[in-house]
């Protein structure tokens, strides 16, 4: 299995940071705020989470209340 | 000069500060990593493929992934993620700052309005040029380790029309937020207008002159099938397109009431 | 001194849907004067600040500032206005400091310039030591700085529009200390539909009502004739009211009804408050 992944590694490990990384930020951004202009903290934590690339990018444009 | 700066200023502090620009530049170079990724994931794919098939008794030729391939799964990424991405992720360029009313206080200040909308437009434009050089560059590189790659023909026109088209994606953004004053509002007019062309591209006779064509057009270049010249007219409409939304966005805010 | 107007309107008239929501309004406010500008909710008082500052097109009339006349969308008269709004909108990801150096930019200040006013005026206001975003002020923070942005530019003419009805008792004393710290060095005109604000503050008034003037006169004027019917006393201390009733009934002043009005509550709220 590891001898099939070996040459992705080099896709994967940015992907992965990439990805992890937007997701971290936003799902900390949604707990520490509490005003959306959308939607609420349950909805946005979900999308976040489970939306990949999206969620984040959808929090970020949309979701994300005035400070 | 001097408020085009300061606003210039204003609005690449703005897309530091809600993160605009390390999502655009988090989600292109995805774009980037994605087309080498899925070209070199398709004989694993087939091969799954294959078992299942052998199994019916049938047999599929696996190919070997290739640099074409790469570019092809990029372009088709860039056609319809990429946009998509973009639009969202610059709705609110325009709209987010009349929608809050943040603008009137500068206004009254004795900015002037077409300062507003030249500063918008041109931060958009360097934010997206980065974002699109970071996700060729990725690709190209990558692309480069993995497979023979030839050189490019028309580098500069195969790259610079999608580039265009996410100029044209902006401009449109603007348009729509001086418009109506909301991010649905930007989006409904960027997109609307996208795919209002891409139902027009149907026509043959249209195809050559269709801004929607240099989206991820230029492939056919790069897979040898396409003439640079085919491009051409496209270019040349996309780019007076810019420049006619841009003034008319100008008009618009000029008589808009605040 | 005072025959030099900072602001004139000559039989300005707005429409909003065939309606006169602005009808053949004229006035003028003289240098330094502190004017207010009353009238109940929709009278026309926001509609016509808006017309002076060039975001709205009237239908008819003429305004100059400092004699020369202000045109629709451009912006030209308003490097010589200081607008505050009644609920101004911020970047809420700037900090004041920031927010003031773009607007300094904006107006065309040199750096030292913006630096040095920056401090005046966030002392001026009480935002000195306010460092943290604007997205976390309060109604009465984000009213403050917004007096900082409108004078920054060292305007001749301030305008704000209801700038004190947004705010609890404690933002609205605030504000209109500051109005008070700046009478004399710049013209201000002010909306409200808070009299106490203007009795406060202003040198003259006009009252709009329905799109008109209905009376436009110097503060002086308006002072209450020394005979009424009926009057309201306030003693600085707590004073006996069989005492006040005594010396009343001495002097051959017989009330025909009296009350001890309980603490008002705005009092009470400041006390509380503090």
């Amino acid at each position: 299995m590891f001898e099939e992944i070996m040459p992705f590694l080099p896709f994967i490990i940015p992907l992965v940071i990439i990805q992890l990384g937007l997701m971290l930020v936003s799902v900390v951004h949604v707990i520490r705020h509490d005003t959306f202009r959308v939607g609420n903290k349950v909805i946005w934590l979900l999308v976040c989470i489970l939306g990949q690339m999206i969620g984040p990018i959808l929090y970020f444009t949309i979701g994300k209340g005035d400070e | 000069m001097k408020q085009f700066i300061a606003l210039t200023k204003k609005e690449f502090f703005e897309s530091h500060a809600t993160y605009r620009v390390y999502i655009l530049l988090a989600v292109f170079a995805i774009f980037g990593l994605m087309g080498p990724m899925m070209a070199l994931l398709m004989p694993v794919i087939f091969e799954m493929m294959a078992a299942d098939m052998a199994a019916m008794g049938m047999t599929l030729e696996i190919p070997e992934p290739t640099a074409q391939d790469a570019w092809t799964q990029f372009f088709s990424t860039f056609a319809q993620m990429g946009t998509l991405a973009l639009g969202i992720i610059f709705s609110g360029v325009m709209a987010n700052d009349l929608n809050r009313g943040t603008l009137v206080n500068l206004l009254t200040m004795g900015l002037k309005r077409h300062t507003v909308i030249l500063a918008k437009f041109f931060t958009a434009t360097v934010l997206w040029t980065a974002a699109f050089l970071l996700a060729v560059g990725t690709a190209y590189m990558y692309t480069a380790f993995y497979f023979e790659m030839d050189t490019i023909a028309h580098v500069l026109l195969v790259f610079g029309a999608p580039w265009l088209f996410g100029v044209f994606m902006l401009a449109l953004l603007i348009f729509g937020g001086t418009l109506f004053g909301n991010f649905y509002g930007a989006l409904a007019v960027c997109f609307g207008v996208f795919f209002a062309l891409i139902a027009v591209n149907i026509l043959p006779a249209a195809n050559r002159f269709n801004p929607a064509s240099l989206a991820g057009g230029t492939l056919s270049i790069i897979m040898g099938a396409g003439e640079a010249a085919d491009f051409i007219p496209a270019m040349f409409v996309c780019a007076g397109v810019i420049v006619l939304l841009i003034i008319v966005s100008i008009l618009a805010f000029n008589h808009k009431k605040l | 001194m005072n025959n030099i107007n900072t602001l004139e309107i000559k039989d300005l008239t707005k429409a909003f849907g065939g309606r006169n929501v602005v009808d053949n309004v004229s006035f003028n406010v003289p240098e330094h004067c502190v004017f207010g500008f009353i009238g109940a909710n929709g009278a026309g008082k926001t509609t016509t600040m808006k017309m002076i500052l060039g975001l709205l097109k009237p239908e008819n009339g003429e305004i100059t500032v400092c004699g020369e006349r202000v045109r629709f969308g451009a912006t030209k008269t308003n490097r010589l206005i200081g607008y505050l709004s009644d609920v101004p909108e911020f970047y809420s990801y700037m900090r004041p400091k920031e927010y003031l150096n773009l607007c300094g930019e904006i107006v065309g200040l040199s750096n030292a310039v913006i630096k040095r006013r920056t401090s005046e005026l966030l002392s001026l206001v009480g935002l000195a030591n306010a460092n943290k975003k604007i997205g976390g002020f309060s109604r009465g923070m984000k009213q403050r700085l917004g007096v900082a942005q409108a004078l920054l530019g060292e305007p001749k003419l301030l305008i704000c529009d209801e700038p004190t009805s947004a705010l609890d008792p404690i933002g609205r004393r605030e504000v209109l200390d500051i109005l008070q710290a700046i009478k004399g060095k710049t013209t201000v005109i002010f909306s409200t539909h808070i009299l106490s604000d203007v009795e406060r503050i202003c040198d003259r008034v006009a009252v709009i009502n329905n799109g008109k003037i209905t009376m436009e006169k110097a503060m002086s004027e308006l002072k209450v004739p020394h005979r009424a019917k009926a009057m309201t006393v306030e003693f600085a201390g707590e004073v006996d009211s069989d005492e006040v009733m005594r010396v009343l009934a001495e002097n051959n002043f017989a009330p025909s009804h009296y009350e001890i009005p309980a603490t008002s509550i705005e009092e009470l709220f400041l006390e509380v408050a503090k």
